[in-house]
């Protein structure tokens, strides 16, 4: 039994917070505190109830003691302690389900994103929008190693998902709670919020937010992953496309090869048949034909399976 | 799974019985066994004798595992006499993970110690393994040593841990133990699937807890022998297993779109070799078999992502469900 007074209690948590912010961190010792500070400033002007929360993604060095002493003397503060490093997406993912605000602002804990850009964005999302993203429009950053790929990276994730960002990449973002509690965030996808908000449905924005050069420890970004970036991309618009009816994809591509292999027999037939060619001259090709033929009906198949894994799974997205 | 559970109601332990249930079970250790009739009453002592030295709150369930000799009886036996131990009987012979899952269900203790009598473990070495459990670990894995088992067998044992620690980066000796002692926060943090033994430990490091392993030494005497070539083919999907769920289990696409693209580039450049080779008269390609290679490699290619593809839609369907991640603590 729930007594009536914890009810009453929880109901009133859930009204009092206006704004949560999450942040993930991970071995942030120099910048942890001024991040805090920070932060408290912008959300005290705002003059609604708020809560930071950290999520510290298995830091080894001194960010938890910082926080632990942080939170002692400010409960605004919660603290989600990983017991290893999850990875920002885990640490997003942590953080957006402890949060309780109307309004959920993400961002870095490397001090790059500005906490004044906020009380503007969240006035732009109470125009109408579910997610107002973050454009580091003047980006402070070493120009061939960033930005150059940031650009071309971005370029093709418009592409792929059609979501029209200039900087998907930005961490700071505003969001609606009832947007981030949908949102599913796993692997490396945080790169692609803006395209799993798609997915639900949301409408989307942007906003110029200025952008400060690293004070402090190392950047953890590195360049080799552009292969798991272009495979999660090839997922995300399999799924923004085809989601609710995945047979259509795979239907396609079977009917594709089922095409190409029926027009060679047809050829095989003429080949046969009209310039009189022998049989031993053609079998190759009539296997090939068979054989796209084959993998045509297969296609088919796997998006028969693939619509049975849909409907069956308990995800029902964009409705 | 069909079971059958039997706890020991003597007149006089009915008496106790309000008594007993305060008492808290610190520690279950759970005993799978197979025809072991003329063991059971060594193994239930030494089990016994190792668990009193560290602490009296425990409890010991046997799990048979669809036996046809006599260790139902000779266990019923057993149970009468002793309040501290629970029966658990499989209808018939399964995995060592459906036994050990069946002994979870029952157990009431925070430790957790899984035991395996077919590797032939001197039992009251447990003690060791709960007391490093006690240094602060969170999951301390039987190592044999030393072995007395067949030669062939050490080897292949070798050989798999030796890839399992490559891929896993886990340093762990003997995964493949049967012999565990854990918490059962852990235990409820974790999806127990498959070969239990392999994937505890590793799913445990994955989560962030603290996993070691400890010297436990092999009884001498007969052991029973792998029968099926089949039980080393399992180890190879074993190790599969393991590569695809250390690196890739959230990311299915990652690690067959891989395989996939090479198999559909290789398949594709020998297409298009064929394709300028004929569009510039060298010669007539339909009997080349190089063409029909060309062809199945592209078809498998796409064929593998396609199949990657359909498992980030399982992923992705289910997602809510499979939490990446594990906290230590919140500060509220």
């Amino acid at each position: 039994m729930v007594k009536k007074a914890d009810i009453f209690k929880e109901f009133c948590d859930m009204k009092q917070i206006e704004y949560s912010v999450v942040v993930p961190v991970m071995n942030e010792e120099e910048n942890v505190e001024l991040l805090y500070e920070s932060i408290t400033q912008v959300l005290q002007g705002m003059d609604q109830p708020y809560e930071i929360i950290i999520v510290d993604d298995g830091s080894t060095d001194l960010t938890h003691s910082i926080l632990e002493s942080i939170h002692g003397k400010d409960k605004h503060l919660k603290v989600i302690k990983f017991r290893k490093n999850f990875g920002q997406s885990a640490a997003m993912a942590a953080g957006f389900e402890q949060a309780k605000g109307e309004i959920v602002i993400s961002m870095d804990g490397d001090l790059q994103n500005d906490p004044k850009d906020i009380p503007a964005m969240v006035k732009k999302l109470e125009e109408g929008y579910d997610i107002v993203a973050g454009w580091r429009k003047n980006r402070q950053d070493k120009m061939l190693i960033r930005k150059v790929p940031s650009k071309i990276a971005n370029k093709i994730i418009q592409y792929f998902t059609g979501v029209k960002l200039h900087d998907t990449g930005c961490s700071l973002k505003v969001y609606r709670l009832d947007l981030v509690k949908r949102i599913i965030l796993y692997g490396e996808l945080h790169r692609f919020i803006p395209a799993l908000a798609r997915i639900e449905g949301a409408e989307i924005t942007e906003m110029a937010v200025s952008h400060h050069a690293r004070q402090f420890g190392q950047s953890k970004y590195n360049l080799t992953r552009t292969f798991k970036v272009i495979m999660d991309l090839t997922t995300l618009n399999l799924f923004i496309k085809y989601i609710t009816n995945p047979v259509y994809f795979f239907g396609k591509l079977g009917l594709f090869f089922n095409l190409f292999g029926g027009i060679v027999l047809f050829s095989v037939g003429y080949l046969l048949q009209v310039q009189k060619y022998m049989l031993s001259e053609v079998n190759v090709l009539i296997s090939f034909a068979f054989l796209m033929i084959a993998s045509g009906f297969q296609f088919v198949f796997f998006g028969l399976i693939a619509n049975m894994v849909f409907k069956t799974g308990d995800k029902k997205v964009g409705r | 799974m069909q079971e059958q559970i039997l706890t020991p109601k003597t007149s006089d332990q009915k008496n106790n019985e309000k008594l007993v249930s305060r008492v808290k079970v610190q520690t279950s250790v759970i005993v799978t066994l197979y025809n072991l009739e003329s063991d059971i009453a060594d193994v239930y002592n030494s089990v016994l004798g190792a668990l009193k030295k560290t602490d009296n709150h425990f409890e010991v369930i046997f799990v048979d595992n669809g036996s046809d000799d006599n260790s139902w009886n000779k266990l019923k036996d057993l149970s009468a006499k002793e309040r501290r131990v629970k029966l658990i009987r499989l209808r018939n012979r399964f995995d060592e993970s459906v036994s050990f899952d069946a002994g979870l269900k029952h157990a009431s203790g925070e430790n957790i110690v899984f035991f395996n009598t077919r590797v032939r473990i001197n039992p009251a070495q447990i003690s060791k393994l709960l007391k490093k459990l006690n240094q602060g670990y969170d999951l301390v894995m039987g190592w044999r040593y030393p072995r007395r088992d067949s030669k062939l067998n050490q080897i292949i044992s070798r050989a798999f841990n030796w890839i399992v620690r490559k891929f896993s980066n886990i340093a762990l000796q003997d995964v493949n133990s049967g012999v565990l002692a854990t918490r059962r926060e852990v235990l409820e943090d974790i999806p127990i699937y498959g070969n239990l033994n392999i994937f505890i430990p590793i799913s445990a490091a994955q989560k962030g807890y603290r996993v070691t392993d400890e010297k436990i030494e092999q009884l001498p005497g007969s052991f029973r022998q792998s029968k099926y070539v089949s039980e080393y083919f399992r180890r190879l999907l074993d190790i599969v297993t393991v590569i695809f769920l250390t690196k890739y289990s959230k990311k299915p696409l990652h690690f067959l779109g891989f395989f996939g693209l090479i198999f559909a580039i290789a398949g594709g450049a020998m297409n298009i070799y064929l394709f300028i080779y004929r569009l510039f008269e060298f010669g007539p390609i339909a009997g080349r078999p190089l063409l029909l290679l060309g062809a199945l490699l592209l078809v498998i290619g796409i064929q593998m992502i396609s199949i990657g593809l359909i498992g980030e839609m399982i992923i992705f369907t289910h997602a809510k469900d499979i939490k990446e991640y594990s906290i230590e603590e919140i500060l509220e």
